[in-house]
């Protein structure tokens, strides 16, 4: 509980009002139990109207029992809590319950601070007050609570401590077991019983009803802490209390507490009660007396605030979000603006380039390739010599074969190596009629043929006679007959390459 | 245990939740969709930038390539290889070929230009035309010679795609000197041009 909020002390006297925020306090003043008392109250209340308070209760009708229960938790606990307050406080108009530890062994069962204000009707202007200044009632506390909050600021080490405050005349005694409220007591003032042996008196009076209640240990030594920043009279029953063995008293130091609170001394030497108000402010309620009804609003004022925070936060981080991709695009587009930038000038390079070229009816790719096809074109042969006289030498040895025709087709000079093909046809001069020596002839020049190193593919492509059996077959031996012919023809391919 | 609100007392900051929400919500969607944009135009200007320096690159590599090529580009122009026909050139050239030869005469016919097979042309332009020719050879070597003649003197580009020798059938008994022999032939002659204007 660390939001800005106020904290009323309220005792027979009247209403003190202390405003709190995270390092920064603030008496407004104490206000007078009387009709316009209340009423300027309320107006002060009122000029922050929203703002939570906080009552703590400085009153002689508190109640105190400690209880050990099972240890539970949830609604079983709050059903628990409610039903042993009712029976425990069974008329109290405002009671509660602070939960204190565990036991260390057994069923380790839970140790509470049953507390209750067993008179609440001085209390009703008051709270109608708040009401009606529109602040919302965080809870109803007590001012040894409080206390505990000063001991526990103070660091104070004590197993059985006794806190002595003279507060606005009034004598507190809070007994705390390891820092934990266990009992108070308040003893109102007046002339009579200011001095510091009432006091001392007191005190002895408290230790023997702990001892009898067996709320203190028999044994157990007591440490007195004696803290009066207003007429400074306590810290002198310190010498009466150490005479008595089962007492360790010392005073507190104002300078101490001023410290350990981080206000200025002479703040709690103006407002007395304003040490134990200054170390609850901002801690946690821990014992709230009040009823539910009447913190309901708070209640509200509490969820209102958390819903507000995280409408706060969904706005904060869409914003955030939409900032944060906002930045992004803006770089995005900054650098797409740069690379349109320097897109322009590597295009008006190319621009350049282009225009220093000169002007030709092919692009560069088009007349490297056309140098290198008219290359090739232009050195192809224009006809097979290689074939042509290796032909020619191999006939020579065939003097009786005449050729009719000769014939060559370049396949196109795609690739250099690409064979030439050659056809020739001829006859056997003289023939006589005899087809097994002509094909005999043929078949040598076949032969002969396809010796040749850069020939291949030989092929007699036409027979001087057909005597295959699914072709007609004719002619004549008659007397004054012309003679037959034997005229064949010839392909080969002849790769010039090869040579 | 959790003490819940009155309703009445929490509608207005429910409201603002719900005002948050749409708000953040469409601030998100509207600055989501703006980033959508903003990478969709740097991918392209990122994409337009590398082709720019794709087309720098390749206009540096072709003033370099023209630079290097252009002699020859010219000396093509020059033959006649690069740009419109010059039938007349080629007749000429085929003709002074066969009196070179000493030769009796050729017999020719240009046929229709059409472009060159796709496994030669690849993919420039190329084009060819069908020269064929017929002339009497007195030996079998004048052919060699009348086509080495030609291809010494082209102007242009041609290669033989076939030629054919024959006797003359029944010819005559005739004196020395008188041809015996027929060739036809077929020659492509080839042209680089574009169907449409130039290119630049």
């Amino acid at each position: 509980m660390k939001a800005h909020h106020r904290l009323v002390l309220l005792d027979a006297s009247g209403a003190g009002v202390l405003d709190w925020r995270p390092g920064r306090l603030h008496w407004l003043g104490k206000f007078p139990a009387d009709a316009a008392g209340v009423a300027e109250f309320g107006r002060t209340l009122a000029r922050h109207p929203g703002l939570p308070v906080l009552v703590v209760l400085d009153s002689v009708d508190e109640d105190y029992r400690l209880e050990v229960l099972p240890h539970v938790t949830g609604a079983a606990r709050d059903e628990m809590l409610a039903r042993k307050l009712r029976q425990v406080f069974r008329n109290a108009p405002l009671a509660g319950a602070c939960r204190q530890g565990r036991e260390a062994d057994g069923r380790r069962d839970d140790r509470y601070l049953f507390a209750a204000v067993s008179e609440g009707e001085w209390l009703a202007p008051w709270l109608a007050a708040i009401d009606a200044a529109g602040a919302p009632l965080m809870g109803i506390t007590l001012m040894a609570m409080a206390c505990q909050a000063l001991i526990d600021r103070l660091r104070l080490p004590d197993a059985h401590s006794l806190l002595a405050c003279r507060l606005d005349g009034n004598l507190r005694l809070s007994y705390f077991h390891h820092g934990q409220l266990r009992f108070s007591r308040l003893i109102t003032g007046d002339a009579t019983n200011q001095s510091a042996a009432f006091a001392a008196d007191e005190i002895f009076k408290t230790q023997l009803y702990l001892t009898g209640q067996r709320i203190l240990p028999r044994e157990a030594r007591l440490t007195v802490l004696l803290y009066d920043a207003g007429s400074g009279t306590l810290p002198a029953a310190q010498t009466a209390l150490n005479a008595d063995p089962a007492f360790n008293a010392r005073a507190l130091d104002v300078a101490r507490v001023a410290r350990a609170l981080r206000v200025p001394e002479e703040f709690l030497v103006n407002v007395p009660a304003l040490a134990p108000l200054a170390a609850l402010a901002g801690a946690p309620v821990l014992l709230d007396l009040a009823p539910p009804a009447l913190t309901q609003a708070y209640v509200d004022h509490r969820w209102r605030r958390a819903i507000g925070l995280a409408a706060l936060g969904i706005f904060a981080g869409g914003l955030a979000l939409t900032a944060g991709q906002w930045l992004a695009a803006q770089t995005r587009l900054d650098e797409a603006r740069r690379l349109d930038a320097e897109r322009q000038h590597v295009a008006a390079r190319q621009q350049a380039l282009d225009r220093n070229n000169p002007a030709l009816p092919l692009d560069a790719a088009e007349l490297v390739a056309t140098i290198e096809r008219v290359r090739r074109i232009a050195a192809r042969p224009t006809a097979p010599v290689g074939a042509l006289a290796a032909l020619g030498r191999v006939l020579e040895r065939y003097p009786d074969v005449e050729l009719d025709t000769l014939a060559w087709h370049d396949p196109g000079p795609t690739a250099p190596a690409t064979a030439w093909r050659v056809e020739l046809q001829a006859g056997i001069a003289n023939f006589d009629g005899n087809y097994h020596a002509a094909a005999r002839r043929i078949e040598r020049l076949l032969h002969e043929l396809g010796a040749l190193p850069a020939v291949s593919d030989v092929a007699l492509t036409k027979r001087p006679v057909e005597a295959d059996s699914r072709t007609l077959l004719a002619g004549t031996t008659l007397a004054g007959a012309a003679p037959p012919a034997a005229r064949f023809a010839i392909g080969f391919a002849y790769r010039e390459a090869a040579q | 245990m959790i003490r819940l609100p009155r309703w009445q007392a929490i509608r207005l900051p429910l409201a603002l939740v719900v005002a948050a929400v749409v708000a953040a919500g469409a601030g998100s969607l509207w600055s989501a969709a703006r980033m959508r944009a903003a990478s969709d135009e740097l991918a392209r200007q990122k994409q337009a930038l590398a082709q720019a320096r794709q087309r720098l690159a390749q206009a540096d590599r072709e003033r370099r390539l023209l630079a290097a090529h252009l002699p020859a580009y010219r000396a093509l122009v020059a033959r006649g290889v690069i740009g419109a026909e010059n039938r007349l050139a080629w007749i000429e050239a085929v003709q002074q070929a066969n009196r070179e030869a000493r030769l009796y005469g050729v017999d020719y016919s240009i046929e229709p230009r059409q472009p060159a097979p796709a496994a030669l042309a690849g993919n420039i332009p190329l084009k060819q035309s069908v020269m064929k020719l017929k002339m009497p050879l007195l030996v079998e070597t004048d052919l060699p010679r009348f086509l080495d003649a030609l291809k010494a003197r082209a102007p242009g580009l041609f290669s033989v795609r076939s030629c054919r020798m024959a006797r003359t059938p029944n010819a005559p008994f005739a004196a020395v000197n008188q041809p015996r022999l027929e060739a036809d032939c077929e020659l492509l002659w080839f042209t680089v041009a574009k169907d449409t204007g130039t290119t630049r």
